[in-house]
């Protein structure tokens, strides 16, 4: 067996007697097979406390309701938000793309979205208690006057990077898309989770505002990261071009 | 629910699942649990580290041949470690413990227990890993958290064979590493 499918099965915890003491014989006497055991060790263990953080917030989430009533959460796995955001707007650009050429205005119309809300779940029906809850019912309401009024307040009290995210969204949803670059620049500058995403929602706001060569920069980048928005950012570039 | 299907959909990392774990069985297991501590606080916190447990160990296989039900396994948990937790803190000493925890078990106890959140370098990690394509971070979320084995994933994202997975699960994690460089270089 090979080093990397020694670990693997280390892992996958099928390694018997004698495979664990080849485990522990090289970690002893060979470095880079003890680094790597390290790394995915830290990595697993990384992950393991990020889940157990992510559950015990589902958690307090729903700690206040009455145990009995039946609840619905709007948090959806990222992936999955951008799996079926990405299904919509595929179906919806197939269309548009396939009948005839447009210009930036009708690139941007076609391909916008708001962002789902995926920070912070919002528990309908229930007393609608701190600014947070509030901030993204509005959100999630389309209020977005309203929204951005209360994001503006919740970035003086606290300064999470997702803030600035979604104030930007909000920003494009308003048409202010000057002001949208501003918090989408601010929040890739806050290394925040989100930022993945942030490549294609300024390639947009650019778009808008006929800043077509920075916006080409950024579909690129989206392209080059072959993952939220790829394809659709591959087929913006082709009809820009 | 019932308890085969529940247990399906916490090795799914269904979120729903684990909130129905957890409305389903809490007015139930503060009522159990108040006999040995009125502290609310540390009830709330005790149930959740117990479900934890639970959704650890049906991850890592431990629950697929449960004898107990699922609720059984649960309060006994939470028992488990609330008596631990006074072993630990010299409070008190109940002696009528009876339980069958196997080493695993009774391990992914000690860590949820004394888990403190990520260490500085685990949140490097994690925040790069969240950089990763989503391809990435689901091979590696099947492999490291659910516990699937390579030739598991095969099956499940339709590959043929199973070094394809095996490679793949190496890119990531290489283009993990590159990340953190860069971020720290």
């Amino acid at each position: 067996m090979d080093k990397e499918s020694l670990i693997n099965a280390y892992f996958e915890g099928t390694l018997d007697e004698n495979g664990l003491a080849e485990v522990a014989r090289l970690r002893a006497t060979d470095a880079a097979f003890d680094e790597e055991m390290t790394f995915q060790t830290e990595l697993q263990g990384a992950l393991k406390k990020q889940e157990r953080q992510d559950v015990k917030e589902l958690f307090n989430a729903i700690k206040t309701e009455e145990p009995s009533k039946p609840v619905k959460v709007f948090k959806l796995r990222p992936w999955l938000a951008a799996a079926s955001v990405a299904l919509v707007l595929g179906l919806g650009s197939w269309l548009f793309f396939n009948s005839g050429t447009m210009d930036p205005n009708q690139l941007y119309e076609a391909n916008f979205e708001p962002y789902d809300n995926v920070v912070h779940p919002i528990e309908r029906g229930n007393q609608i208690e701190d600014l947070r809850d509030r901030a993204f019912t509005a959100y999630e309401n389309k209020e977005y006057p309203l929204a951005l009024e209360l994001f503006n307040q919740l970035n003086r009290e606290q300064s999470d990077p997702y803030i600035e995210f979604y104030s930007a969204i909000i920003h494009m949803e308003l048409g202010d898309h000057n002001q949208a670059v501003v918090s989408l620049e601010s929040y890739m500058a806050q290394d925040g989770v989100l930022s993945d995403r942030v490549d294609w929602y300024l390639a947009l706001s650019y778009l808008k505002l006929g800043a077509l060569e920075k916006s080409r920069e950024r579909l690129q980048k989206v392209i080059a990261k072959k993952s939220f928005k790829a394809e659709e950012a591959t087929k913006i570039l082709d009809a820009l071009e | 629910m019932k308890d085969e299907q529940l247990l399906a959909q916490l090795k799914k990392r269904d979120r729903n699942a684990l909130k129905s774990v957890y409305t389903q069985y809490k007015v139930e297991f503060f009522k159990f649990a108040t006999r040995y501590t009125k502290d609310d606080s540390l009830l709330e916190d005790v149930f959740q580290d117990a479900i934890i447990v639970l959704y650890e160990n049906a991850l890592a296989g431990k629950l697929d041949q449960l004898k107990s039900s699922l609720k059984t396994y649960l309060f006994g948990t939470g028992k488990f470690m609330l008596f631990k937790h006074f072993r630990d803190t010299k409070k008190q000493v109940y002696t009528d413990e009876e339980y069958s925890f196997d080493e695993y078990e009774q391990a992914v106890i000690e860590d949820v227990t004394a888990d403190e959140g990520p260490s500085d370098y685990q949140k490097l990690l994690v925040a790069n890993f969240k950089k990763l394509g989503d391809k990435c971070r689901e091979v590696l979320e099947m492999f490291y958290l659910q516990n699937l084995k390579l030739a598991e994933i095969m099956d499940r994202q339709g590959y043929e064979n199973k070094n394809v997975v095996k490679s793949q699960k190496s890119r990531c994690l290489k283009s993990l590493r590159g990340l953190i460089q860069r971020q720290n270089g």
